[in-house]
């Protein structure tokens, strides 16, 4: 029996974020939220929690339980607790949204939802975070990807923490000064760390590896790497301790703010060297889509988080670092999970369906699973659609976003599409045997890699 | 009857080219991943090879794969993979005619 490394509920993870992606999407298509209502509005705390916990965490957990084995060369431990964690955290998600509604519904004001909702998504996470850190532990000394995986994890422990204390806060289950002020403060620190520490940062990890892996570029010189992941883990710390505190004393003064904003573009600079460097030094020329792909997401990440420092430096907090951040989360952040599922998907369906095969009877190539030509009009379709949202944003052009969304919702469900088809089998018919048992869509049948105990 | 150790190591060699590696699509053999290919004159083989990626989720599918083309070679009795990252796989290991083919540097 081979030693079968899938995890064997990373597509139920993806699927339930996909849904949330395009639930979310679809609301801000039909006006829901910012900008048709403020920023801080109840319907715009719905979207952006749907995108940020709903799609790009859940997204990207699921991308973990896959690939920090792959990471440490280690199977999952207490792989039992994966399908647990996202019942919770899926579950909690739902009342902290129901929650978000109801403050905008006075009939509805006596309720914890959002209490309840936090502390079901902190459970969630928590086992979550629980089976990855113990499989990371079991892998030391960790290399780089893994070390950025390891403080990533700990970004997401201080984000769901302080959206925890805001929860309850505003819920009035529990009601403490330093709670009124760390909601009153924070809110900017429990975005950042949540947008920039566990999603970004993970995800920075994580290229080096996979692009190097799908683009066979050689090892990159540690030492600029090594320092990306010091300094960028050094600038979380202190974002996530000195920022609490100075939401708390209240003392939060701009020379922090801009002294932040520097040391962040440079790790971000020196890291978008890497990344150029592993393009330009890799052996295979032709990019397959998900690289192409790939690459548009980094390019707006690298202008978008360019914008947002450059805007934030010169103390404007308007309609044009909103534009810049919905850049950063559906350019950089949701443009790379999408690449990325567009890849991984075929790749643990083909283990899945020809793995067992190979060897004793021709198997397809995990290319041969997708339609790249097709693939790609949403793609483009999905990353032109972002940037006009991004731009009617900037220019308060409210009618032009909509209508921005909805494309974007169309370049989205294109993507998904296509991505459920390699699920399928759709595009490899005839080159498998007929007797070929299809794969699930939301889970690997092979044997889980994991133990349970 | 075990055939001439040389000629069944080439045999096993030649049908390893069926097992390909599923996300460059080139065969391990082309793609430098088989190190070694031994067998004695019992039709005993071991195979010494590694993957393009330590930890690949591919991994144990293609050392099963591996052994049972092999097995599937006449006067071969048995099979013995062994997996090594010494020296690791890099892409300068491919076949220089599978790299032109591929696209690769």
């Amino acid at each position: 029996m081979p030693a079968v490394t899938l995890s064997r509920w990373t597509m139920s993870y993806f699927t339930v974020a996909a849904g949330f992606l395009l639930a979310a999407e679809t609301a801000m298509a039909a006006g829901f939220g910012y900008p048709s209502v403020a920023i801080g509005a109840p319907a715009t705390l719905i979207v952006v929690h749907m995108v940020a916990i709903g799609w790009l965490s859940l997204a990207l957990t699921g991308a973990l339980f896959q690939f920090v084995p792959v990471l440490i060369a280690k199977p999952l431990l207490s792989g039992n607790l994966v399908l647990p964690a996202l019942a919770l955290i899926a579950g909690g998600l739902i009342v902290l949204l129901f929650g978000f509604f109801a403050l905008d519904h006075p009939l509805l004001a006596e309720h914890h939802c959002l209490a309840i909702g936090g502390a079901l998504l902190v459970a969630g996470f928590l086992l979550a975070g629980f089976v990855l850190a113990r499989t990371l532990w079991s892998g030391r000394p960790l290399a780089l990807p893994a070390r950025f995986a390891g403080a990533g994890l700990a970004s997401l422990i201080a984000t769901i923490f302080l959206g925890l204390v805001f929860a309850v806060t505003l819920s009035g289950s529990i009601f403490t000064g330093w709670g009124v002020a760390l909601l009153t403060n924070a809110v900017p620190v429990h975005a950042f760390i949540g947008l920039a520490g566990w999603l970004s940062f993970t995800a920075m990890g994580v290229s080096y590896r996979l692009l190097s892996m799908f683009m066979l570029s050689p090892e990159l010189d540690r030492k600029s790497s090594t320092f990306v992941f010091a300094a960028g883990a050094a600038l979380l710390a202190i974002v996530v301790f000195a920022g609490s505190y100075a939401a708390i004393a209240g003392s939060f003064g701009p020379g922090t703010l801009v002294a932040g904003l520097v040391a962040g573009a440079v790790v971000l600079a020196v890291y978008g060297n890497d990344v150029l460097a592993l393009f330009r030094r890799r052996r295979r020329k032709k990019l397959e889509l998900n690289s192409q792909a790939a690459a548009m997401a980094l390019i707006l990440f690298g202008i978008s988080a360019a914008a947002i420092a450059a805007l934030l430096g010169a103390g404007r907090f308007d309609a044009l670092v909103i534009a810049a951040i919905y850049l950063f989360v559906f350019g950089w952040l949701s443009g790379l999970v999408l690449s990325q599922l567009y890849k991984i998907v075929p790749f643990l369906t083909w283990l899945e369906s020809f793995g067992p095969i190979l060897g004793r009877m021709p198997a397809p190539r995990v290319q041969d699973l997708v339609n790249e030509a097709r693939g790609r009009r949403w793609f483009v379709l999905y990353f032109a659609a972002v940037l006009a949202a991004a731009a009617a944003l900037a220019f308060g052009l409210h009618y032009l976003f909509r209508a921005a969304m909805a494309a974007q919702v169309l370049g989205t469900a294109g993507i998904l599409f296509e991505t459920v088809r390699a699920r399928r089998l759709h595009y490899a018919t005839g080159k498998f045997p007929a007797d070929l048992k299809k794969p699930r869509l939301l889970f690997c049948a092979a044997s889980p890699s994991s133990k349970g105990d | 009857m075990a055939s001439d150790p040389q000629t069944l190591s080439d045999h096993v060699r030649f049908i390893l080219r069926s097992v390909i590696d599923p996300e460059i699509g080139l065969n391990i053999v082309d793609l430098g991943l088989v190190y070694d290919v031994k067998a004695d004159s019992e039709g005993h083989v071991s195979i010494v090879m590694t993957t393009t990626t330590r930890g690949c989720p591919a991994t144990g599918y293609l050392k099963q794969a591996s052994e049972d083309a092999a097995n599937s070679v006449v006067g071969v009795t048995s099979t013995e993979t062994q997996l090594t990252y010494d020296p690791p796989w890099n892409p300068s290991m491919i076949d220089e005619e599978a790299k032109k083919e591929m696209g690769i540097q």
